[in-house]
């Protein structure tokens, strides 16, 4: 990310100059007050949303200059979860893991198998034909991290995945996350959560008005090539 | 299965599932194409009968060409061929004297009020039917030139007050059915595309996270394209259905009515074609309702 600043109206910066690297296979948080610009940050990473200014490499690609018909192939390589989950209510829990396969077109039987291995590994696949309003807070945000995570994805970005859970749930939640990143998948979460990002030891960056106040390495982090 | 195949039977499965579960937007979606197309297809049926009663009419409509006395039979077939010939005849009819008097007789209910008469005075004619579209006061005028100085003829006989008014009637019923398709195909377009559009915003949640899983804009925007066809075909064959029962339940007492107007009624329903024509018109407005409805939304995308 180079000199990259976000406002949605003249004067008034979501973020301003920017720059920052986040290595492949790297786990960064990204911390700060309500309104430092944390979610803008992520969703300049997923193409929610494009930079005001400067230029922004995800996976080779310049996120900034991305046209419309590009953004699925970089969604599809980046996978993303929110504070409020982001699930069909009208859909199982199967169903809802399976709409990223869906996309891509991978064939129903194969896709079902990724689904259930999926599930399993969140824990989840006895509850795959319930509907997401019959689980718990912490069923539903594994549900949500099983779809970012089914299909593979270079990248993980979560915000705030752990804002509406306590403190057991939260920590089987990062847990889930912290496993996907040892499998080589770079992750950002954003959080305010002071004692996960002491818990974990990882690079933390820290963001005010916009601005990136401080990059703190993690302890004894070995770094691999830009992602 | 190919892939397209597969992706195709997604967005169906995603166009039925959205019918089913937003099924007030889906109804009413499906309410206002039935409505707009009762409207258009009863107009359509309205200008269907109205042309038909006016083709009939015009069928009717003839020139008559009075011949002069003393034709010979040869001289009287080769005067028919030739005014056969001329631009905008159908058909030319020879109506000898003794036939003109026998119709008279007919028409005047026996032979005693002839029987004074020494001689037949009728003439003999021949009835010139005009094709469809030369029945216009134009038309007839360049008939009439083309006829002019015609060896035989001694008078030419014609309504042109009548052929003006069918002229005039047909024109205006062609050109207010234009209008009324127009005016309502527009409204319905409207009205559907905003429909549509009520039922995208009532499921922005739905197109946000396909779009967040990287759903290309084609799946993302085909089964809302599917699903403005399905229930535009839907509502064409409600439409179709209450067209029909009107039609039936109103039908004795039309054709009462045109009967003591214009002594006989030929009514009829659409035909296959035209049925298959109006479902097709509805699942074509819900198919442009949700492209209309598409356009300018983002979303996620």
């Amino acid at each position: 990310m180079y000199h990259v600043s976000k406002s949605y109206m003249a004067g008034v910066y979501a973020l301003r100059d920017v720059s920052l690297e986040v290595r492949r296979g790297e786990f960064v948080f990204l911390t700060g007050p309500s309104g430092a610009g944390k979610t803008t940050l992520l969703e300049l990473l997923f193409a929610a949303e494009q930079p005001s200014e400067g230029q922004i490499l995800v996976l080779g690609r310049n996120a900034a200059r991305l046209g419309a018909g590009a953004i699925p192939a970089l969604r599809r390589r980046v996978g993303v979860v929110f504070q409020d989950f982001k699930l069909l209510e009208d859909r199982t829990v199967e169903e809802n893991v399976r709409l990223a396969l869906d996309v891509i077109g991978v064939p129903r039987r194969e896709a079902r198998s990724r689904v259930f291995q999926m599930l399993k590994s969140v824990g989840l696949q006895h509850r795959r034909f319930h509907h997401p309003l019959s689980l718990s807070g912490g069923e539903q945000q594994r549900v949500a991290l099983a779809r970012a995570l089914v299909n593979e994805p270079e990248i993980l970005l979560a915000d705030e995945p752990t804002g509406n859970l306590d403190p057991e749930l939260t920590l089987e939640i990062m847990d889930l996350i912290v496993s996907a990143s040892t499998r080589g998948t770079t992750v950002m979460v954003a959080t305010h959560d002071l004692s996960l990002i002491e818990r974990y030891g990882k690079r933390v960056l820290r963001l005010e008005d916009g601005r990136v106040i401080e990059d703190v390495p993690a302890a004894g982090s070995r770094l691999g090539s830009e992602a | 299965m190919s892939r397209v195949w597969m992706l195709i039977r997604i967005a169906f499965a995603n166009a039925v599932r959205g019918i089913r579960t937003g099924s007030t937007t889906s109804s009413l979606a499906v309410l206002t194409i039935a409505i707009v197309l009762v409207l258009v297809g009863s107009a359509s049926l309205l200008v269907n009968n109205m042309s038909g009663l006016l083709d009939e009419f015009g069928r009717e409509l003839q020139l008559t060409a009075y011949l002069e006395d003393g034709i010979p039979e040869p001289e009287l077939q080769r005067l028919a061929t030739t005014v056969g010939g001329a631009p905008g005849v159908e058909r030319v009819e020879v109506v000898t004297r003794q036939e003109a008097l026998a119709r008279f007789e007919k028409i005047a209910g026996g032979a005693e009020l002839l029987a004074g008469l020494e001689e037949n005075p009728l003439p003999a004619s021949l009835e010139i039917h005009l094709l469809p579209g030369a029945r216009t006061s134009e038309a007839i005028g360049i008939l009439e030139s083309s006829l002019d100085g015609l060896p035989g003829i001694d008078e030419l006989a014609h309504g042109r007050e009548w052929i003006e008014g069918y002229a005039r009637a047909l024109s205006l019923v062609r050109g207010g059915a234009t209008v009324i398709s127009i005016v309502l195909g527009l409204a319905a377009l409207s009205i559907v595309a905003n429909t549509i559009r009520l039922a995208l915003y009532a499921r922005r949640d739905e197109l946000d996270i396909l779009a967040l899983v990287g759903a290309s804009r084609t799946f993302v925007r085909v089964p809302f394209m599917l699903e403005g066809t399905l229930q535009g075909l839907l509502g064409g064959v409600i439409a179709l259905l209450i067209v029909f029962g009107a039609y039936e339940l109103l039908l004795p007492q039309l054709r009462f009515g045109l009967e003591l107007l214009v002594g006989h009624a030929e009514l009829r329903f659409f035909t296959t074609a035209e049925a298959l024509g109006l479902v097709a018109a509805g699942g074509g407005l819900g198919l442009l309702g949700s492209m209309t409805a598409l356009v300018g939304w983002r979303g996620q995308t």
